[in-house]
């Protein structure tokens, strides 16, 4: 939670207290009511349909929000016959747990799960490098072009990606300067990913935010620009930083043409770009359960890390918007 | 005022904080802009700090963003295969695309999944935060319910949901149907069924993320406005009628038009459940500029796929500069 | 040993994927020695496969000393292969299916050696049919045919017998495959009959049931062009059959987006009756897809109408851009992995007794690449290792050679292939599909890419 280094004393509270504001003014602003009032609360009419409400939404929530992975989870482990022929009998001819030993040995899981998780974390953490330093530097430093690079970063936001995908395969294959192809290395997945001009834009309007005066207050004290960023700037940005990591690691995650086109070879792909492949290799049972642990690590950390999870993906609405 | 003051003397009265020259730094600033401008004056100005900051983004960008996309608007009027060198061809990309009787029931199919997006996938959200935000109890247990399709790895949920559609009379969702008396349906199998069948897989994978974000934003309608409702004696479908949903109009209207510019790149669907088929039932804009540049072995159509491409790009690009004027405004209200 | 049709489905040719290796392959000489660079197997294939080729890598270095053989695992996968042929990091043997051999010799991809296959003197051995796959409309030849394979119905025997027939009499005409169908669907809830429909593997499939029904789906100009036949009565009447065996008898079972990968594997698990597909295929089905080799049967396709059975087979070949020495190198690996054991005892043997030994299928029918009498013979040197149930197989051994092979269309194969998968893919999910308007279309549209 705390990076590395950070101010000491006076000069540490008053940060965390800014810091700590803005979180509670991006999170709670409401008061605890919506529509309904406490009177409306009190009429038995409501008080019949809110009790309606909760059975539809536990039901409702329960049978489409887990329902699937609950059948993923019991036909992970149902032979496959059981599983075409009876697909919601429970285990009618018993339980085969060889299926999940097969998948990992097999499908090599474990393989392709790291290579997943190295795809993130590289994604992850060249996104935030370049949409820190860049964000500092437009909005913080602000050297005169500024408005020049500022510009030209906001301009690729309207351009959707599948127009660099053809040409970026090209850069990928035939690289500048280097002349060494990327494919099938990580660096063709992490780098373009970190030509993210959301990121920068995140970044850039959350440090346009931060109180002036503080870094005044830092530079007539001789800190230089490394400094401010590293012991100012970054712990000020702690919000935004997860914000933007949560949408770094999630599209890593969900990457799927990019990595099907950079990284053919099969020992490097992500699970993502594994599994369609094997699927017609596989057994139905054995699959299955590929796809069941291929779920139940994401889910688990979900489950773990629920509150950053949907902080992030509401608070990224709200910037978003 | 008092900031400065106070975070400049915890700065000073700190033995460990480091403060190398300080006479100079600050000397330094208030001149800098007065002064003739040498490479010494831009170095001590923070000059290479600032190019040092920008270089990632720099070679990042100028590599993997800006070289691309112009490389994108050259290589539309080129013909190329990567074998032979490139030829200038003018507007034929473009006219080659246009004329690909492929091209319409691409755009007329991304349309439908679209259109049908939004008829599924786009109320959904809406009424399940607004019940959710009603309820006072178990409202972390429900938001969690509905992520959880998001924490699915996207293509795990199509695999599995292939594995739904199976369209024999024992597949999962027509054993379901099956229940309730309902003859089996082809699902993916049928021209006809094939696309709403991608559209309700693709609604169930992001309606969770959605949910969360309109809940965020019914959390940030003033009370106030209800209790002003409440005073005019305002009933409870008043109250959302002519609070809530205006109150939402912003966030809505940006969730829309993300969705529509999400759906018109949609590929991951129809590339895995149907690869486009049957018989095109599934080929979306996205998947046809696949098959132009990779689908042929022996070289791709470089040039019509790039030409394609821009062609969406400038539809999506008025779309997403729609979207910033939206949200500049929203902001800042 | 992969099946050349594993490779093929995929999408066809069989490449090297060398990364950026072949910028330094061009005759390296290290402590004295030719490296040579060889394609071996798709990654994924098994310890087994790998151990066999190391046995045969060290026969042929100890018999060449002077060449180090160095094996690349390969896989071709469409986004990837143009670009492996603009870097030139292609290995320096590799092999490709018939189906993309055509364009990539007329792109001059391919090396010529017209003057190799003479003076190895096999030239007026080949099967002439299967030279012409590697021939250039220049006269030359391109490459070294090593295998080849004909189009069969495989049928399961154990659903044969569910359903009351006798496996050991398999349908010999279309209509008799048609009311097998119908029996095994209503006695067993089966698919009675599948066939392929996507990744252009049913547009390959629609032409080997249209040939069989005495279709010629594209007629050869002579001149580098070609006129696409594809809309006529013999496509339509295996368009037809399709859509009578789906809508009217419900004798396909509920899944029409199967592939070469899905509907062998449905195949394996007992799911289908009967399905074409190429001869070769028990190898990857019994290995592969963990199918019984009690079940499986492998008979001819019914040929109606003057109809031919359609192959295939790949070539072994090499980069126009190797040096003289790296060119003769890879002409004896090609000469001494590929071919001697098709033509000399010893080299068939001792192929064979590795690949048993290492638990390989041997012995599964294909066409003969050289004449018929020498397969014939190589046959009986190599029948004590033999271990597929040939008995099962009778109906395609004994009939194989009565029939009239016929190649696949060779200009724009694939893309072509890509057509015809909508009109298998129409029939089978539209029950309103209109044949003739289809049909019509498609022929413009190949026609337009052949013109391109």
């Amino acid at each position: 939670m705390t990076a590395t280094s950070t101010p000491t004393g006076p000069l540490k509270a008053k940060l965390s207290a800014i810091v700590r504001r803005r979180e509670k003014d991006a999170t709670d602003t409401g008061a605890d009511r919506g529509v309904l009032s406490e009177h409306d609360r009190k009429r038995p009419s409501v008080r019949v349909s809110t009790t309606a409400i909760h059975v539809f939404l536990f039901v409702g929530l329960v049978v489409a929000g887990l329902g699937p992975l609950l059948w993923l989870a019991k036909a992970a482990v149902t032979p496959t016959q059981d599983t075409l022929t009876q697909p919601f009998a429970l285990w009618p001819n018993g339980i085969d747990w060889a299926n999940l030993s097969q998948a990992w040995n097999d499908i090599h899981i474990d393989q392709y799960f790291l290579n997943t998780i190295w795809v993130a974390a590289g994604s992850w953490f060249f996104q935030l490098l370049v949409a820190t330093t860049a964000g500092y530097a437009l909005s913080i430093l602000r050297p005169r072009y500024a408005p020049v690079l500022n510009a030209l970063v906001l301009a690729t936001l309207f351009i959707p990606a599948v127009v660099l995908l053809v040409p970026l395969y090209l850069t990928i294959l035939h690289p500048p300067v280097i002349d060494v192809s990327l494919l099938n290395t990580y660096w063709a997945v992490w780098l373009p990913a970190a030509a993210n001009a959301f990121n920068i834009l995140l970044m850039k309007r959350f440090f346009d935010g931060l109180p002036r005066e503080v870094f005044e207050a830092a530079r007539t004290d001789g800190a230089g620009p490394l400094r401010m960023f590293w012991s100012i700037v970054l712990p000020m940005s702690k919000p935004i930083l997860g914000v933007v990591s949560v949408f770094a690691v999630i599209a890593a995650w969900k990457d799927f043409l990019w990595p099907l086109l950079v990284l053919p070879d099969p020992a490097v792909q992500p699970l993502s770009v594994r599994l369609p492949a094997v699927q017609s290799q596989t057994e139905l049972d054995v699959f299955l359960a590929a796809l069941a642990i291929s779920t139940l690590i994401p889910v688990v950390l979900f489950l773990i890390f629920q509150r950053l999870f949907l902080r992030g993906a509401g608070l990224g609405g709200a910037v978003k918007g | 005022m008092t900031l400065t003051s106070e975070a400049d003397a915890a700065a000073e009265a700190d033995p460990r904080h480091p403060s190398p020259e300080p006479a100079g730094a600050r000397a330094a600033m208030p001149t800098r802009r007065r002064r003739q401008r040498t490479p010494m004056t831009w170095i001590r100005g923070g000059g290479a700090w600032n190019l040092a900051f920008l270089a990632p983004m720099l070679i990042v960008f100028g590599v993997f963003s800006w070289g691309p996309i112009a490389q994108a608007v050259i290589m539309s009027f080129q013909k190329t295969n990567l074998i032979t060198p490139a030829t200038w061809v003018g507007l034929d990309n473009f006219a080659r695309v246009l004329a690909d009787p492929n091209l319409g029931t691409a755009v007329l199919n991304t349309l439908y999944f679209a259109v049908l997006a939004l008829i599924f996938g786009f109320p959904l959200p809406i009424i399940m935060a607004v019940l959710m935000s009603e309820v006072k109890r178990g409202k972390g247990l429900y938001s969690a319910l509905a992520y959880l399709p998001v924490v699915v790895p996207p293509v795990v949920a199509v695999l599995l949901w292939k594995v739904f559609y199976n369209a024999s009379p024992d597949g999962v969702f027509n054993t379901i149907l099956g229940w309730a008396g309902i003859p089996p349906q082809p699902w993916l199998q049928s021209s006809a069924t094939a696309m709403p069948s991608l559209v309700i897989e693709a609604t169930w994978a992001a309606a969770g993320g959605s949910i969360i974000i309109y809940l965020a934003a019914l959390i940030a309608v003033p009370p106030e406005l209800y209790d002003a409702a409440e005073v005019d004696g305002a009933g409870i479908w008043r109250k959302i009628w002519h609070v809530t949903l205006p109150q939402l109009r912003g966030i809505l209207f940006i969730m829309l038009i993300l969705q529509v510019i999400g759906t018109a790149q949609v590929f991951l669907e129809p590339f895995l459940f149907t690869g486009g088929g049957p018989n095109n039932a599934t080929l979306t804009v996205l998947l046809l500029i696949y098959r132009y540049a990779f689908q042929n072995s022996l070289g791709g159509d470089y040039g019509e796929a790039t030409a394609l491409s821009l062609m969406l790009a400038i539809f999506l690009g008025l779309l997403s500069w729609l979207y910033f004027k939206l949200t500049d405004r929203w902001s800042t209200n | 040993m992969k099946s050349s049709r594993r490779i093929a489905i995929a999408g066809l040719a069989a490449l090297a994927m060398a990364g950026s290796l072949a910028a330094c392959s061009q005759a390296a000489e290290d402590d004295g020695k030719l490296e040579l660079r060889v394609a071996t197997f798709p990654p994924g294939a098994d310890q087994a496969a790998y151990d066999a080729f190391a046995e045969q890598e060290k026969q042929f270095e100890e018999a060449n000393p002077d060449i180090d053989i160095v094996g690349l695992e390969y896989e071709w996968t469409a986004p990837t292969f143009a670009a492996q042929l603009a870097g030139g990091s292609l290995p320096d043997v590799f092999t490709v299916p018939f189906t993309d051999s055509k364009t990539l010799l007329e792109n001059d991809q391919l090396m010529d050696v017209t003057d190799e296959v003479k003076e190895l003197g096999y030239a007026d051995k080949f099967n002439p049919i299967i030279l012409e796959e590697v021939t250039g409309s220049d006269g030359a030849i391109y490459g070294f045919p090593r295998q080849a394979y004909a189009n069969g119905l495989h049928y399961n025997r154990d659903l044969f017998e569910q359903a009351g027939l006798d496996p050991d009499s398999p349908p010999t005409t279309w209509e008799e495959v048609r009311e097998a169908a119908k029996t095994i669907a209503e006695k067993t809830g089966k698919a009675g009959y599948a066939t392929m429909t996507s990744g252009n593997t049913g547009g390959w499939q629609l032409s080997v049931q249209a040939v069989s029904r005495g279709a010629t789906l594209q007629e050869d100009n002579g001149d580098g062009t070609y006129t696409s036949t594809i809309d006529n009565d013999a496509t339509k009447a295996a368009l037809e059959f399709l859509h009578d065996l789906r809508w009217e008898d419900d004798s396909m079972g509920a899944t029409f987006d199967l592939d070469w990968g899905s509907i062998n594997q449905e195949f394996a698990a007992g799911n289908i009756g009967m399905y074409t597909t190429g001869s070769d295929v028990y190898t990857a089905l019994v290995r592969d897809f963990g199918m019984a080799p009690d079940n499986y049967g492998l008979t001819v396709i019914p040929l109606e109408d003057g109809g031919k059975v359609l192959g295939g087979g790949d070539i072994a070949v090499m980069p126009p851009t190797i040096d003289d020495a790296t060119k003769a190198a890879a002409v004896k690996w090609i000469d001494w992995y590929y071919m001697q054991k098709l033509l000399n005892e010893d080299a068939a043997v001792a192929d064979a007794k590795a690949l048993s030994e290492s638990d390989q299928a041997v012995g599964t029918p294909l066409l003969p690449v050289l004449d018929q009498e020498t397969y014939l013979e190589s046959q009986e040197w190599i029948k004590d290792y033999v271990n597929v149930p040939l008995d099962q197989m009778t109906g395609f051994t004994e009939g194989i050679f009565e029939q009239t092979p016929a190649g696949e269309i060779k200009g724009q194969t694939q893309p072509i292939y890509a057509l015809m998968d909508n009109l298998v893919q129409a029939v089978l999910t539209d029950q309103n599909a209109d044949v003739d308007a289809l049909l019509a279309q498609v022929d413009v549209d190949a026609q337009a890419l052949l013109d391109e």
